[in-house]
């Protein structure tokens, strides 16, 4: 076991590097230039050299490359290039408000979905298991940004349900006041393919073979479901839950804009407009990390509830 | 469904077997009266995209035939307020005689002079601009349901040719990969595994921001992200059959490293790659719409189900609805009849799932 | 009930005559709004919009404007009365307030910091420090005795601010003196532009790098809380002087006498906090305006001018709220921005530039077929004027009369092609008279209006025959091509950055090209006038240099004039004192709230 870990984590090494060569081809080879949107309106070709130096653009790519591979080992990202905030900074005041909306969402959304999947699954092919079925294709087959144009119209504006858009300072307030409508456009989003994603493994569970021996050895279905099937089917979903984990951190893109969210999603389009750099790349390397992190967490935790598994 | 035929031997069989799996397939799905139903449903998008990627119907979209959001007919228009006349006007012009360019001070004034005597040959017949359409207008007054007609077309065009694009990349992968082993197969996983761990929304902005915009650029960027779906499902897949008594056998005839990938194990796997390739479509139409909403859509003379939705919210806080309204219901349709086509072919050709 | 109401505005009156003595009400929070992130908060290092109307109520310049009067006037703010210049022009004395103290901060150590010239100088000479990477640099090298050699040295090793300095110095204590090289007209609107305000040396220098977030000025306000690109909170800073507001607006101006029917006898501030979002979406920042969330409109967002005002759409100046507007008590106060866009023909294209007579037709053609009146009506909901000088209105030479446009006559603009050469080929475009293919390179940014310009530059062009291709590209990929001269045709704008018109002629001075001078002109013609100009002080004489400024460029066509935008700001009923200024960006420090 301990073996095990210590060769996944080395092979965390070449796919780090990978992403790294990745991010820095295409932002500091392909991408644009952030001297011209920093020089203001008046640059000049003196200002714009004079601020290439002062973030180091003049250097060699291979020179940028190595203080890249400096920062991820140190951890260490700087200052933004356009609010010259430190990196850790952004990122950290970022992250709070990203969890807390997607992680309320994912809470919410494996409440309804699991039992509600269970629940289709086991009355399999009958009426009602079609009709969730079709109402979750309808669901998923509008535009997310439908959802949100539309229910910030209507919901919050017209009939003045929840609040328009907005974010304050504690957590506490802002899950029962401003998550609620990001939170239920989320929901509109994800539950349905959710729903039908989780069905198809209690399916795929009640297919198996000792599902029927222990309905020949006379078990209620209640006992079978309960006691066998669901808790072999949550495997599957815990795992598929661990490895979506390090997408919360980088928040929900459109919602975090249309609800006025600080989060991160925010902040990567911000970035990204500015060509800022360190912004990118520290978040890109966090990602990367968190989701290496998480698939080893993933199969370990599959190692432990089954013990069947075998590990390579 | 209590006695399904075993359908089992689809999976070792030869290419011969091969051709009564897919008969047994189709059987099974012409039982299934949703998948026919949504079948019918994509088939008439599918001729709406046709015709219109020929010009046959959509053609006009550009034509600007009413007044600017005209709104839908059996709408009831309540009168626009307007300004009380205005009152003198307070000074905003002197009365000093105005300066400007004379034709003698303009290098090209003669020659403006002459065509001005020539122009009537490019004479424009102005038609009368209507008040109202049978679904409403958007901002240049183009009528919503030939857009919307042209913009599915787009839209489905989009996600048929990413989706095969991205099907391509996955399975050449995931089959070199699968069947190689070895060396290849551990570069193109490290590959795999970079790509995964980069959040797709990075790659997105990144790439497009690169690479223009238009649909050629929306299909790569599509196919550069989606890709890794399929190469992981390929490549199990290949892991598992290369070691099969048909493979061992074609390799025994002398069958070379291509023919065994491409013609001996590739049909074997031939309707998985169809459900996924529909799971694909279904995927990057909606996909589409976000690419669009970030400023990544198609150019300005073409129209997609996705640049229609980026001017809603202009639109809708402007009381302005019906070009939102359109998109959804044409968007809905499709999206769901194919959704619900996937079920219906995943239940008739996938043995393992139809319990 | 009766009772009840009489105890109220009781009450009421109790409250005004206590705050109009003391310190702002804390409660009295407004909240506001802007439509993009800004940078931050260091005078020196920031251009944008948004820092800028931040920064107008943290930091004090030497002048500033009179809020109230139309045009836009200058008034000492920090100095003890307007700037003393010398009969040459060359030599500007400025005597400072005596008793005006930064706002505290950790870094005087409990004391209280006096403002002197010192804080002046260091300020301006901090712009020029290549260190600092000041995108407003260009006020300051180039005019002052001595500056420049200083910045030079600087470049290899620290810019020395305690070497004798002769254009920026203090005379004493309370007084400043700047020597100028040549004539510099703008200088007084230069030190009122928040990027020249006083700062103090020892704040700077112990923030270092993070002075953005560190802003410690003279100011009404100070920051309390800063979350980049998402919201700004300002407090009243309590250390500011005792001013009483005393607005004269010119007789007849109705919005000048409400706000000063409002405000005078009140004491500057009024309101104790002040909380700023960022909305980049349009639709949520209206909704959360319209259920009461937002105080103030810093703009109504475009597309929903249509909705919410009544316009003559024969005169873009005459709007009005509409009745459900009027009715629920919502005000509005609109101004022409000191603003204009237009479209550049890159002067160093192939096929669209250079000053032969048929590349001037060819631009010419293109000028015509565009009708800039159809794109005010429907993009820019009629919230638009022509601009039809290169200096546009509110900005010092500004000419009324002067018409700088073309026909729209796209007949004509065929003919003209025709008369020219440049035949239609069997695909149905035009070449050029030698028969090479013409395609233009269009340039544009990815956003939803982007893509409705290019939509009625498609339809233009087609209609001339001239096939197009467009570029969106990033904001940085877009500066970069117009730097360099690597485009056909692109769209841009220019606000002032003060209001004189040297500073929109400048746009087409030939050795501005790479930098300000996106159209790459290079018209000896043009140059030779604006070098005369340049000698100028605002006369008669320089506007007429102007006049003929505008008529070279008419003639040799690197424009084609677009609009000057209103800017619509809207407030709820329990706003006072709020009035848009062409300058400012916005009003806090004027303003007050009722609870």
């Amino acid at each position: 076991m301990f073996a095990y870990i210590v060769r996944r984590v080395l092979q965390m090494i070449p796919t780090l590097f990978g992403v790294m060569l990745l991010v820095f081809v295409l932002f500091n080879v392909f991408g644009g230039d952030p001297s011209l949107v920093l020089a203001g309106k008046h640059l000049t070709a003196e200002s714009l050299a004079n601020i290439r130096a002062q973030l180091g653009l003049d250097k060699s790519q291979f020179a940028q490359f190595m203080i890249f591979v400096k920062q991820v080992l140190t951890l260490d990202f700087g200052t933004s290039w356009s609010t010259q905030q430190p990196v850790s900074d952004i990122i950290g005041s970022r992250i709070g408000p990203s969890l807390l909306l997607t992680g309320s969402m994912l809470v919410v959304d494996l409440l309804i979905a699991i039992p509600l999947a269970a629940t289709v699954a086991y009355f399999r092919r009958g009426l009602t298991d079609r009709i969730v079925t079709i109402c979750c294709t309808i669901a998923m087959s509008v535009s997310a940004l439908v959802y949100i144009i539309a229910g910030q119209y209507w919901l919050a504006y017209k009939w003045g349900l929840f609040p328009v858009s907005g974010w304050g300072n504690s957590a506490f307030h802002n899950l029962w006041y401003y998550v609620p409508l990001p939170m239920l456009m989320g929901l509109m989003v994800s539950l349905g393919p959710d729903i039908r994603f989780y069905r198809s493994f209690f399916v795929e569970e009640l297919s198996n073979d000792y599902v029927r021996t222990a309905r020949a050895k006379g078990l209620s279905e209640r006992v079978v479901m309960l006691k066998h099937v669901l808790r072999n089917a949550l495997i599957p979903v815990v795992t598929t839950v661990m490895m979506s984990l390090p997408y919360l951190l980088i928040g929900a893109l459109v919602l975090e804009t249309f609800f006025s969210i600080p989060g991160m999603g925010n902040a990567v389009v911000l970035a990204v407009n500015n060509s800022d750099f360190p912004i990118i790349k520290a978040i890109t390397v966090y990602i990367a990390l968190a989701t290496m992190v998480f698939n080893l967490l993933a199969d370990l935790i599959y190692k432990l509830i089954d013990p069947r598994v075998q590990l390579k | 469904m209590t006695s399904t035929v075993q359908a089992a031997p689809a999976m070792n069989s030869t290419p011969e077997v091969h051709r009564g799996f897919w008969a047994l397939g189709w059987r099974r799905l012409k039982r299934d009266k949703i998948a026919m139903v949504s079948l019918m449903v994509v088939g008439a998008f599918l001729a709406i995209a046709i015709a219109g990627w020929f010009n046959i119907i959509g053609d006009g979209w550009r034509k600007e035939v009413a007044v600017p959001y005209a709104p839908p007919s059996w709408l009831a228009q309540s009168a626009d307020e307007t300004l009380p006349p205005a009152e003198e006007e307070a000074g905003a012009r002197s009365d000093a005689p105005i300066v400007t360019m004379t034709e003698a001070e303009d290098p090209i004034g003669k020659e403006l002079a002459i065509a001005r005597q020539n122009m009537g040959k490019y004479a424009s017949v102005e038609t009368p601009l209507r008040e109202s359409l049978p679904f409403g207008g958007d901002l240049r007054g183009r009528d919503v349901i030939v857009k919307t007609i042209k913009g599915t077309s787009t839209s489905v065009f989009v996600g048929i040719f990413g989706a095969l694009f991205t099907l391509l990349l996955g399975t050449v992968l995931g089959a070199i990969s699968g069947y190689f082993g070895g060396k290849v197969d551990d570069f193109l996983n490290w590959f795999y595994s970079v790509f995964t761990s980069v959040p797709d929304m990075l790659l997105l902005l990144s790439f497009a921001a690169v690479a223009g915009r238009g649909i050629k650029t929306i299909i790569i960027v599509m196919a550069l992200t989606s890709w890794t779906g399929t190469y992981r499902l390929v490549r199990a897949e290949y892991l598992k059959l290369k070691n099969r008594e048909f493979v061992q056998a074609a390799s025994a005839i002398g069958a070379s490293d291509t023919r065994r990938i491409f013609v001996h194990i590739l049909p074997n796997i031939s309707h998985l790659l169809l459900v996924q390739f529909s799971l694909l479509t279904v995927a990057l139409i909606k996909y589409e719409a976000i690419l669009s909403f970030l400023g990544f859509g198609v150019g300005v003379t073409q129209v997609s189900l996705g640049s229609m939705l980026a001017e809603a919210p202009a639109e809708l806080v402007q009381g302005v609805w019906w070009q939102m309204v359109a998109v959804t219901i044409a968007m809905s349709l499709l999206v769901t009849a194919f959704s619900l086509l996937v079920d219906g072919l995943r239940d008739a050709f996938d043995p393992k799932a139809n319990k | 009930m009766r009772l009840r109401a009489l105890a109220l505005m009781a009450m009421l009156t109790a409250a005004c005559a206590t705050t109009a003595l003391a310190a702002p009400d804390p409660d009295k929070v407004l909240h506001s709004s802007f439509n993009a992130p800004e940078t931050g908060y260091d005078p020196a290092k920031t251009s944008d919009i948004y820092s800028h109307g931040v920064m107008e109520n943290i930091f004090e310049p030497l002048l500033t404007y009179d809020y109230v009067a139309r045009p836009a006037k200058l008034i000492p703010l920090v100095a003890k009365s307007m700037p003393e210049v010398s009969a040459d022009g060359l030599t500007y004395t400025i005597h400072l307030q005596k008793g005006i103290y930064f706002a505290d901060d950790p870094v005087f150590k409990g004391k209280k910091r006096e403002l002197t010239a010192a804080d002046q100088v260091y300020a301006l000479k901090r712009i020029a420090d290549p260190a600092t990477g000041s995108p407003s640099n260009y006020l300051v090298l180039g005019h002052f005795v001595g500056v420049d050699e200083l910045a030079e040295k600087a470049k290899n090793s620290k810019f020395d601010y305690d070497a004798p300095c002769e254009g920026i110095k203090a005379l004493d204590r309370y007084t400043l003196q700047l020597k100028l090289k040549q004539l510099y007209p703008a200088l007084p609107y230069v030190l009122a532009m928040p990027h020249t305000s006083p700062v103090a040396r020892e704040v700077m220098e112990a923030y270092g790098q993070n002075s953005l977030a560190h802003p410690v000025g003279t100011g009404p306000y100070i920051l309390k809380e800063w979350k980049p690109g998402v919201k700004t909170t300002l407090v009243y800073n309590p250390n500011f002087r005792h001013v009483v507001f005393d607005f004269h607006p010119t007789p007849g101006d109705k919005a000048g006498e409400q706000v000063a029917r409002e405000m005078n006898g009140k004491t500057m501030p009024q309101i104790g906090k002040i909380e700023v979002s960022i909305f980049t979406e349009e639709q949520p920042m209206w909704l959360a305006f319209k259920s009461g969330q937002l105080d103030e409109l810093y703009s109504i967002p475009q597309p929903l001018l249509r909705g919410v005002l009544n316009m003559d759409p024969k005169n873009p100046r005459r709007a009005a709220l509409k009745a459900e507007y009027r009715k629920a008590g919502l005000k509005i106060s609109r101004v022409l921005d000191p603003e204009m866009t237009y479209w550049d023909f890159n002067m160093q294209d192939p096929v669209l530039g250079g000053f032969s007579k048929e590349k001037i037709a060819l631009r010419r053609a293109i000028a015509m077929s565009f009708d800039t009146d159809q794109t005010i009506r429907d993009i820019r909901r009629n919230n638009a004027v022509r601009m039809e000088y290169t200096i546009p209105e509110g900005v010092v030479g500004h000419n009324p009369n002067f018409r700088y446009q073309y026909e729209y006559n796209r007949p004509l603009a065929n003919a003209l092609l025709d008369q020219f050469g440049y035949k239609i080929g069997p695909d149905g475009y035009r070449t050029t008279p030698d028969g090479k293919p013409i395609s233009i390179d269009f340039l544009g940014d990815a956003s939803a209006v982007g893509r409705q310009w290019n939509e009625y530059w498609q339809e233009a062009l087609d209609s001339i025959h001239i096939r197009v291709t467009f570029r969106p590209v990033t904001f940085n990929d877009l500066l970069k091509a117009m730097r360099s001269c690597t485009y056909g045709m692109v769209g841009a704008a220019w606000i002032a950055d003060y209001p004189d018109g040297e500073n929109f002629v400048m746009l087409n001075y030939s050795k501005n090209i790479g930098a300000e001078n996106t159209a790459c002109y290079n018209s000896p013609r043009y140059d030779k006038l604006y070098l005369e100009s340049q000698k100028l002080q605002d006369s008669p004489e320089r506007n007429h240099l102007y006049d003929e400024m505008n008529k070279v460029m008419m003639e040799e066509t690197p424009w084609l004039p677009g609009e000057t935008r209103f800017r619509n700001r809207m407030m709820q009923p329990r706003v006072l004192g709020d009035e848009v200024h062409p300058i400012f960006q916005v009003s806090w420090r004027f303003m007050d709230i009722q609870k």
